[in-house]
């Protein structure tokens, strides 16, 4: 029988894997620092004392330190999205991009650029409060067709039902950008967004969402695991099915729409690394979603190592890097399912 | 997804473009106009255009520049300059390129850039009739290349002569009396931090005009145009920053954007407050403007020391 819970052990080694991730995308970079001058730096930064070497501390602290802890949480969000609503749906393939949630939180965002809709104090509210809204209601909107059409959502549902309104938002999209034709550039720029120029407060945004709507759907995972037998059998058990099912909805909904607002739409990490999480840890979510939220990070942050560095000083757009290393994942997780 | 299937996309039209230039049989007629256009196809007219269609805003400022601007009876959606051709009828360009539109508009020449149409776009259009015609300038001789061109095409080959010796005058009077030693540094910021830096790299006009005021372009070990790291615009540390983005806000303007970024008070441009914005387009379209743009640039760089 399979441990319930995460093993202290595997606790520790996922963390370990991570961190090591981490202070390797912190000392790895466009442009080369030394070891040695990275290390002095973050001492000096952590002790509060005055930094010697001005162009190597402002690289590091205020470039590639807040791109690398947002390259962080958005995979750990994005992977456990992809995990919770795999486990919701009960379907492998279910996950915010091939359903259609990012393409929705993305409408959102462009419909704020160009109906100019904004707080006033945070720039940026406008986009995220809009793209959260879409990402919900595109959420519902699909998987209210989805129930209606075939209510044990096989995969071909899920997978069709994506495709259309992909491209049912990318036309709706190209009409808002019809209307408003002053706002053509910048809708353009945004539509191929950038984990560039990612802040502190960008990071602190991610990290309070995650710790919020992560906590809500980590706290699911019981009732996930008896989702996965069956929402009859679930509902027998105690479980409170429509509460679950809404809370999850939500949760997904705002880390979406949070993280496509901060980096853009970011294909297969959703939906790869649980699947790759399932083959080490199982199926049940209690292990499984955690697992996922590290293995998320450690995937996330490795792909935009590789856009930050293999062309410098050109970089790659990271989705670029997730779709070739997804794909190809995908199709090798596809192949050993089939055969085993 | 949706940036790999641009790239493909992309891609994919530029070969069937490429494929489909193949060279027309040239039929020499007394007192027809033949050219050999950007993409290397020959062209004839009978006579001189009257009625064009233009898809990009450099061709469109052109016309204007050797006086034809009246013959322009479509153009594309994002020409904005000079400020009469928003008169003129828009049509869609890019990928989305309306042909029908332009078939109804019955124009005698379309001018457009490479990449932007299929094989069977362009033999859509010229079976209705239409001289494709390619302009795709990406360098300083391009763009003479591309008024001379079009000239021929207008009938006003004087005109554009014209305008090609006031733009090589400028470039002289810039190279005669260069505004930097060659040590100082310049970088070109296309798209803004927000949306990924985009800079010039070598081999684009931009970085011809910086080497022409006796600048170097930081980037000129990348060629052509690139999404660049801010690390590394960190790291060269140029002495001058042009923008030409359209960005900024009610509130704030482009240069105010980049004097508040978190990690560039560090840069010389920055804490000199050199930074440079162009918001009309002078120096990012490859066309007659050109000029005014390195005029003003190498003004401001001028009034910096």
């Amino acid at each position: 029988m399979k441990q319930e819970h995460f093993r202290a052990w595997e606790f520790a080694a996922f963390s370990a894997v991570t961190l090591a991730a981490l202070c390797l995308c912190v000392c790895v970079g466009s442009v080369n620092i030394s070891l040695k001058d990275t290390l002095l730096v973050l001492k000096n930064a952590v002790a509060g004392l005055p930094q010697g070497n001005a162009t190597a501390s402002t690289i590091l602290l205020s470039v590639r330190l807040p791109r690398v802890l947002c390259v962080a949480l958005s995979g750990a969000s994005l992977a456990l999205c992809g995990a919770a609503m795999q486990g919701l749906l009960k379907n492998p393939l279910a996950d915010s991009s091939t359903l259609g949630v990012s393409s929705g939180a993305a409408l959102g965002a462009v419909v704020a650029i160009a109906f100019g809709i904004q707080l006033p104090a945070l720039p940026i509210a406008g986009t995220m409060g809009t793209a959260i809204v879409f990402a919900f209601a595109s959420m519902l909107g699909i998987l209210a067709l989805a129930y209606k059409l075939d209510y044990s959502l096989s995969t071909n549902t899920i997978i069709l039902i994506g495709v259309v309104f992909s491209m049912f938002v990318s036309s709706a999209m190209s009409v808002v950008i019809t209307f408003a034709a002053d706002k053509v550039q910048q809708i353009t720029f945004w539509t191929m967004g950038s984990l560039q120029g990612s802040s502190y407060f960008n990071a602190a945004v991610l990290g309070v969402t995650l710790l919020l709507c992560g906590g809500v759907i980590l706290l699911q995972s019981r009732e996930l695991n008896a989702f996965a037998v069956g929402e009859d059998t679930a509902n027998h058990i105690g479980v409170h099915v429509r509460r679950t099912k809404l809370l999850v909805l939500i949760a997904v909904s705002v880390l979406i729409g949070v993280c496509v607002s901060i980096g853009g739409t970011i294909a297969f990490v959703g939906l790869i690394t649980p699947h790759g999480v399932r083959l080490l840890v199982g199926p049940n979510h209690k292990r499984l979603l955690p697992a996922s939220c590290f293995s998320g990070m450690i995937f996330l942050l490795l792909a935009d190592l590789i856009a930050r560095t293999i062309l410098k000083p050109v970089e790659l757009p990271i989705g670029v890097v997730t779709s070739f290393i997804g794909a190809v994942v995908f199709v090798l997780i596809f192949y050993r399912a089939r055969k085993g | 997804m949706k940036r790999i299937l641009a790239l493909i996309l992309a891609l994919s039209l530029a070969l069937t473009l490429f494929a489909g230039c193949k060279q027309e049989d040239a039929s020499a007629q007394s007192g027809a106009i033949t050219v050999t256009d950007m993409a290397g196809r020959t062209i004839t007219l009978n006579e001189p255009a009257t009625r064009v269609v233009a898809l990009t805003a450099s061709d469109c400022e052109i016309l204007y520049a050797i006086g034809a601007g009246e013959t322009l009876v479509g153009r594309g959606e994002f020409c904005d300059y000079p400020p009469q051709v928003s008169e003129v009828e828009s049509v869609q360009s890019g990928y989305d390129t309306n042909i029908e539109q332009i078939i109804a508009l019955a124009p005698q020449v379309l001018l457009m850039s490479t990449m932007a149409q299929s094989e069977a776009q362009v033999k859509q259009l010229e079976d209705a009739g239409i001289r494709v015609v390619v302009s795709d300038a990406k360098d300083i001789a391009g763009v003479y290349t591309a008024i001379e061109l079009i000239g021929k095409l207008m009938g006003k080959e004087a005109d554009a002569a014209a305008v090609i010796s006031g733009m090589q005058q400028t470039f002289a009077e810039i190279s005669a009396n260069p505004a930097g030693d060659g040590t100082q540094t310049i970088y070109f910021e296309v798209s803004p931090l927000e949306y990924g830096l985009w800079t010039a790299g070598s081999g684009t006009f931009m970085d011809e005009i910086a080497v022409m005021m006796g600048l170097k372009n930081c980037f000129a070990d990348v060629s052509g145009w690139a999404e660049i790291s801010e690390e590394q615009v960190i790291a060269r540390n140029p002495d001058y920053i042009v923008t030409v983005s359209p960005m900024g806000g009610a509130d704030f303007t482009p240069e105010q954007e980049i004097m508040g970024r978190a990690g560039w008070e560090t840069i010389t441009a920055v804490q000199n407050a050199a930074i440079f914005n162009l918001p009309d387009n002078e120096l990012s379209r490859p066309a007659n403007r050109l000029a005014d743009g390195a005029k003003l640039l190498y003004d401001f760089i001028t009034a910096q020391k």
